[in-house]
């Protein structure tokens, strides 16, 4: 009874002393407070984070609070709900692939050009290709951050015992799928460790990329006219990639976090993953963790170019309907944005190519290693083909998600796999694109 | 109005008010966490909808794609498969577990709570552990059988192993629900009968299955509708794969509405599968008014 009443005594006190200590405050500093959700976890959570506060402590009329969602699927669905009845945050990350559906749904707020002006955000000065995938019908909708390409980290001690380096320990160039199935297997042949680890297990979404990058080099289209046009060489694409699997160069249905360590632990001669596993081998290098030298290359040319498979991360206000935006919020919003981009160096060493080009065209993000080995590949980077359905964990990457790894473990021939693939995912493509 | 009133009707209003106020908060709560919702989801069934709003009335539309729809189809049959592969575990291996319990009677509570213990899990913590256990290079199953069998990515494996984990979850409350039944068998039952010289199985036959029938009956409805009602141990320990053969009627529904943004369609879905549902309980009842 005593230890009850104690406790009711200090919450009495401590209701007390934040009702009387608000106000306070207030008066001392009144900060514009920003609410922003992002879907950003892991290094690139951490990464936000730091940016976030060095930009609260680099001036005090506005303050940035961050709140990270569980990544995909959740985080759309109450970005979405949230928006469409006025309760959802200030400021969200989004993927530039869910533009279509985002802005075609009604869930962002369009930043118009005077407010661009206002907060110094020039669409100059982001790359073109980054800049249009922020705009819809003529509006912009998001400020990008970055692109995160798909590329092919190797491992130079088993690479070098396969005879697949050049003098200078640099991976020699690879053409062609014959070349990079034969490195594979040269690993595999003359190390006995993996010529290859890649997510593979159901779920997975690195098939989707990879193949969507495949397509992409021999300019197969995906949809046309509302169908899905990719016809053979899908088929041939994904019994190409299941081959490495089902011949045994890589092991078969590794999840995300056993195909990554995997390679850091020494066991794979390459990975094919995205950029965004750089912060990982760099701090392994950094702490002498990782047991060997890597080196990183953007994805090979297997056909008539180096297409590779990119999304990125970029700023949006969501609707919030019936609430717009207050002005100084909005001054606030567009200022922590300008902030970002131009401190987005910092965001770089995520292994993300910066999408502001005064950042990413600098001598010190040229100089960024191992960015700087990949840097190529920002030239030829392909973003899923724009639609409602399309984009990361939207719903036709998660069909194919459930599919082609089926294909990759040999439970299903590779036709059978875009067989089942098309027919859930067609009936995306004759919707209307949804309204929230 | 007042003046005629019998006694007995007098009565009867006086004690209305108690009663409706007792009634109150539940009615309040059915009202509006049950009934409106699901009279809302029927509307909402007959209607083209996204996450948040409603844009068309289409009468039957999303019925008429619904039984056209072999995506709806298979996963109605992974359910039935489902169903089929834990109701009668659940209550065979529940009834052995509570005649057990009920024969010792010196570690009777402790082996009671060995038994539910796993039912008072989170499905996140039993998910969590039957992952860890059906893990392909470093789970005890594979430990224990050899080999590197990755049994939640197999087609043939996936639902029988959600099962295995769902029975060993959950076998404790029919357990619970059993052993009740079986305290309820009057003593003087048994020991008239072991007069007559009946022992061991004769007195289980002869006895204790005819009293324990209704119960029995009882458990496996409940069952039956709980099986059906499976999502959360095939959405995070498969998410519906390998390619959809562990996908049941319920994770197809939020496929549906939250992944593809079709909340109608996923109306519809709901309303169909509720229907599917009323009927085999009906069905089960039956059959089990027949047994008994």
């Amino acid at each position: 009874m005593a230890q009850r009443r104690r406790f009711i005594g200090a919450s009495l006190a401590l209701g007390a002393g934040s009702t009387l200590g608000l106000p306070l405050l207030a008066r001392a500093q009144a900060p514009v407070e920003i609410r922003m959700w992002t879907l950003l976890s892991g290094g690139d959570g951490a990464r936000m984070r730091a940016l976030v506060d060095d930009f609260n402590t680099s001036q005090h009329a506005v303050r940035v609070t961050s709140t990270t969602l569980k990544w995909g699927e959740p985080f759309y669905t109450k970005l979405i709900t949230s928006s469409v009845v006025g309760a959802g945050p200030d400021l969200a990350t989004i993927h530039l692939s869910r533009l279509p559906n985002l802005a075609g749904g009604g869930v962002l707020r369009p930043i118009a050009d005077a407010e661009l002006a206002a907060a110094g955000l020039r669409g100059s000065d982001y790359f073109p290709r980054q800049w249009d995938k922020s705009r819809y019908e003529g509006r912009n909708y998001a400020i990008p951050l970055d692109m995160h390409p798909l590329v092919l980290y190797y491992n130079k001690a088993l690479a070098g015992k396969a005879g697949l380096l050049d003098g200078a320990g640099k991976l020699r160039p690879i053409v062609g799928y014959e070349a990079l199935t034969a490195a594979f297997a040269g690993v595999k042949e003359r190390t006995g460790k993996a010529g290859l680890a890649m997510e593979a297990s159901q779920g997975s979404y690195a098939i989707w990329r990879l193949w969507l990058s495949l397509l992409n080099q021999r300019k197969a289209t995906l949809i046309e006219n509302g169908r899905f046009a990719y016809g053979r060489a899908g088929v041939e694409e994904l019994a190409k990639v299941s081959a490495w699997f089902t011949r045994g160069y890589g092991p078969a249905g590794l999840d995300y976090p056993a195909s990554t360590s995997q390679f850091m632990g020494g066991g794979a001669g390459f990975m094919l993953n995205g950029v965004w596993e750089v912060p990982e081998l760099v701090r392994a290098t950094r702490q002498k963790t990782l047991g060997f030298e890597y080196g990183i290359v953007p994805l090979p040319r297997l056909y008539q170019d180096a297409s590779c498979w990119t999304d990125s991360h970029a700023f949006a206000m969501p609707a919030n309907e019936g609430k717009p935006i207050a002005p100084d919020k909005l001054r606030g919003v567009l200022a922590f944005m300008a902030y970002v981009s131009r401190h987005s160096m910092g965001w770089a060493e995520g292994g993300h190519v910066p999408a502001y080009r005064p950042v990413a065209e600098s001598a010190a993000a040229r100089a960024l290693m191992p960015n700087a080995l990949y840097a190529a590949a920002a030239g030829n980077v392909v973003y899923d083909p724009d639609g409602w359905y399309m984009g990361a964990a939207g719903p036709v990457e998660a069909m194919a998600s459930k599919f082609m790894p089926g294909a990759l473990s040999g439970q299903l021939t590779p036709a059978e796999a875009l067989d089942m693939f098309e027919k859930e995912a067609s009936r995306l493509l004759r919707k209307r694109p949804p309204r929230y | 109005m007042e003046t005629t009133l019998t006694p007995a009707a007098k009565k009867r209003r006086a004690e209305g008010l108690p009663a409706a106020l007792l009634l109150a908060p539940f009615s309040a709560a059915f009202l509006l966490f049950f009934l409106v919702p699901a009279l809302y989801t029927f509307y909402m069934s007959l209607t083209e909808s996204s996450l948040t709003r409603t844009s068309a009335f289409v009468g039957l539309a999303n019925y008429a794609t619904l039984v056209q729809d072999p995506s709806f189809w298979s996963s109605l049959w992974n359910t039935f498969y489902f169903a089929l592969l834990t109701v009668i575990p659940l209550t065979a291996i529940g009834l052995v577990m509570a005649l057990l319990v009920n024969r010792f009677v010196r570690f009777q509570s402790w082996l009671q709570g060995a038994f539910f213990l796993p039912y008072v899990l989170p499905i996140s913590v039993m998910t969590l552990i039957a992952d860890w256990m059906l893990q392909p290079s470093s789970g005890v199953i594979n430990h224990l059988v050899g080999g590197q069998h990755a049994w939640l990515s197999d087609v043939h494996w996936a639902l029988p192993a959600v099962a295995i984990g769902t029975v060993w979850w959950t076998v404790g409350f029919n357990m619970l629900m059993l052993l009740a039944g079986l305290r309820n068998i009057p003593n003087e039952l048994y020991e008239a009968a072991a007069l007559d010289g009946a022992r061991g199985f004769t007195l289980f036959r002869s006895i204790t299955w005819p009293a324990l029938k209704p119960v029995l009956g009882t458990a496996l409805l409940i069952q039956l509708i709980a099986s059906l009602k499976v999502f959360g141990q095939t959405y995070i320990l498969t998410s519906g794969g390998p390619y959809n053969t562990s996908r049941v009627t319920l994770h197809y529904m939020y496929e549906t509405a939250f992944t593809q943004s079709d909340a109608g369609y996923a109306a519809a879905v709901a309303m169909a599968f509720m229907a599917v549902v009323i009927a085999l309980s009906l069905l089960a009842r039956a059959a089990g008014r027949r047994g008994a």
